[in-house]
């Protein structure tokens, strides 16, 4: 045994059976042991995609996702992926083969410096140096990206380690990783939710991290206080829950906003105060004492001082702090807020309406689809308008926004949960950039279903450009697009263009209908724009709407 | 204001440049910086001087979870000003 098949011993013990990746010179021996392995290996089209589709893999299944890359390019295409896992918190584990020791800094053939280049967008970047060092460091680095707050760590493995002869170590058992948890505040956040005449949750995606969602729904039952979702926690509350109010922040609801500056305190859950959540930081929340529950020690008191924080398990806080409310006003008024500020859907004219659709689609989706997006207007579209029941069914780009995501993501799901459909909601400008694979869906005839809203722009740049800088529509004119249908039919893919609102149903009926992958060519108006919006600088009340 | 930090390292070569980097990230400007090899066991004694504006524990909490990090201390007047 060498080390590279070595590699493929350490993914089969760690239970790894799909992985992602792309061939080339350095990292060549493991790619000879993939040839004889039971480990499946889907090949992508750029290393960038592979990765967000083990990103995707990752995100709706709770498992780790695992990409391979070669030196020099291969490794430098995996930068942008690593730093979307990195800020969406995933736990991804990338492997990328190096130059032979013998020549490392000698300005090789394919040679970067990847653990210096990665060290900032991964949680930790290892080098192996001795074969012996091998098997412990790719089992060490699946415990970190998966321990505590999960994330991206990347494992380099020059060449002349793979080639090295190995012997299968001892294969320790390792305990369960138990999370250090300090309920001494307790009794103190109960007295602040006794106390409170406005409470809220505001809950992001470390709660379904920490799989804490059922303590959740207990917590919020029994405290009966009104909640909202960051883009990642969305699906985290139980659809029947009459007080969940929404997304809150640049594109959230004006009901989860609004009620969020009104609120006297406010229950932070797996959520880091984003610049895109709190606007005007200074004006954000402003009578509102914080409880602040997370498993990272550094995000208490970085962007918001806590009142009272919890460091630790999520699923033994939840319970030590559920305390009974007295706010029947409060939920009124809140319930009032969501009545309100409702969405409307009676938009003028034949063309389709970005809003309307989604919520078409949202509604007759099969239970547990997952819905992955990429970046721009139809991502707070798809967040505003459709409704998941687990965030591990809405895979959207968050903390980086990367365009490009939506499409190998949606490969990703459907590879980790095959029994479930898998939806692509992109825009124009974003499809395009990972369009290559449409060649990894013809080649593993991947059932992914991919919608794209077309307004021939860069939508949500054109949409601030008309709002911030006096309509001087710099580089987002997108009018030369392909045709999208041609272009997948390309890769073997039917689809089909639709322009009128009365065309809608009957095309995604077509859509879930057909057996195999399908674009539904969605093409709308570029005059529509996303609302509400917080205008940057101002405070979350102060909404800009349609009508405004 | 200026702080100093004494961190205990593992021996790995990127432990140097990942402080270094985290530390021009969060926004402190490098004052001082010696390293010392322990030598009874593989690792180092790294003192770092920061200065700047922003509370120290933005950067000695982001400092303590990097994985080489195995133990982080503000000099004595840093934390006597903390609790003050």
């Amino acid at each position: 045994m060498n080390g590279a098949e070595l590699v493929l011993k350490v993914l089969q013990q760690q239970g790894v059976d799909t992985i992602f990746g792309y061939p080339g010179g350095a990292i060549m021996p493991i790619y000879d042991a993939i040839y004889h392995s039971t480990v499946k290996h889907y090949l992508c089209r750029h290393e960038q995609g592979g990765a967000f589709s083990a990103i995707g893999y990752a995100r709706a299944s709770g498992k780790v996702g695992v990409c391979l890359a070669t030196s020099g390019p291969g490794a430098t295409n995996l930068i942008t992926s690593l730093a979307d896992a990195l800020l969406d918190s995933v736990p991804l584990v990338a492997i990328t083969g190096q130059v032979s020791q013998a020549v490392m800094g000698s300005d090789a053939f394919q040679e970067v410096d990847v653990l210096g280049l990665s060290l900032s967008v991964t949680k930790h970047s290892f080098m192996v140096r001795n074969v012996n060092d091998l098997a412990a460091t790719l089992q060490e680095a699946f415990r970190l990206a998966q321990s505590g707050r999960p994330g991206p760590v990347l494992v380099d493995i020059p060449k002349d380690i793979q080639l090295a002869p190995a012997v299968e170590p001892e294969w320790p058992e390792y305990p369960a990783p138990r999370i250090a948890t300090s309920l001494a505040n307790a009794a103190k956040a109960r007295q602040l939710i006794a106390d409170a005449k406005k409470p809220i949750a505001y809950i992001g995606g470390g709660v379904q991290m920490a799989d804490a969602l059922a303590q959740l729904q207990t917590f919020l039952a029994e405290s009966a206080m009104p909640s909202v979702t960051t883009l990642k926690g969305m699906g985290s509350v139980a659809r029947a829950n009459p007080h969940y109010l929404g997304m809150l922040g640049m594109h959230g609801t004006q009901a989860a906003n609004l009620a969020v500056q009104q609120c006297d305190l406010l229950i932070c859950l797996g959520a880091r105060f984003d610049d895109r959540v709190t606007g005007n930081l200074a004006k954000f929340a402003p009578d509102a004492k914080v409880i602040h529950v997370d498993i990272d020690p550094a995000e208490i008191n970085k962007v918001r001082f806590a009142d009272c924080a919890f460091i630790g398990d999520m699923k033994q806080i939840l319970p030590a702090i559920s305390a009974p409310t007295q706010c029947e006003d409060w939920l009124a008024h809140c319930l009032q807020l969501k009545q309100q500020y409702g969405w409307r859907y009676d938009h003028p004219g034949e063309r389709i309406y970005a809003p309307l659709m989604l919520k078409q689609l949202s509604d007759r989706m099969p239970d547990n689809s997952v819905v992955c997006c990429d970046v721009g207007q139809h991502q707070m579209w798809v967040a505003q308008h459709m409704r998941f029941n687990s965030p591990r069914n809405h895979l959207s780009s968050g903390g980086l926004g990367t365009m490009g995501f939506g499409l190998p993501a949606a490969i990703g799901a459907k590879l980790a949960r095959p029994q479930d459909t898998v939806i692509a909601v992109s825009g124009d400008g974003s499809f395009m950039m990972n369009v290559q694979e449409l060649g990894t869906i013809k080649r593993f005839r991947l059932p992914v279903k991919i919608v794209i809203v077309d307004n021939q722009r860069l939508g949500m740049v054109k949409q601030w450009q008309q709002l911030f800088f006096n309509e001087r529509y710099s580089e987002t004119d997108l009018s030369d697009n392909p045709d999208f249908v041609a272009l997948a039919a390309a890769f073997a893919i039917p689809g089909h263009t639709i322009t009128r609102k009365d065309e809608v149903e009957s095309a995604l009926d077509a859509m879930f209908t057909w057996p195999g992958p399908y674009l539904l060519h969605v093409r709308i108006d570029e005059k529509d724009n996303v609302w509400p919006l917080v205008p940057p600088g101002a405070a979350n009340e102060d909404m800009l709407t349609e009508t405004n | 204001m200026q702080h100093t930090l004494t961190i205990t390292t593992s021996n790995e070569a990127s432990v140097v440049e990942r402080l270094l980097q985290v530390t021009r990230y969060r926004g402190y400007q490098l004052a001082g910086l010696e390293l010392t090899p322990l030598t009874d066991r593989a690792g180092m004694q790294i003192t770092l001087k920061v200065k700047s504006d922003k509370p120290i524990t933005l950067l000695t909490n982001q400092l303590a979870k990097l994985y080489d990090v195995q133990q982080l201390a503000l000099a004595s007047a840093d934390v006597a000003v903390l609790r003050a």
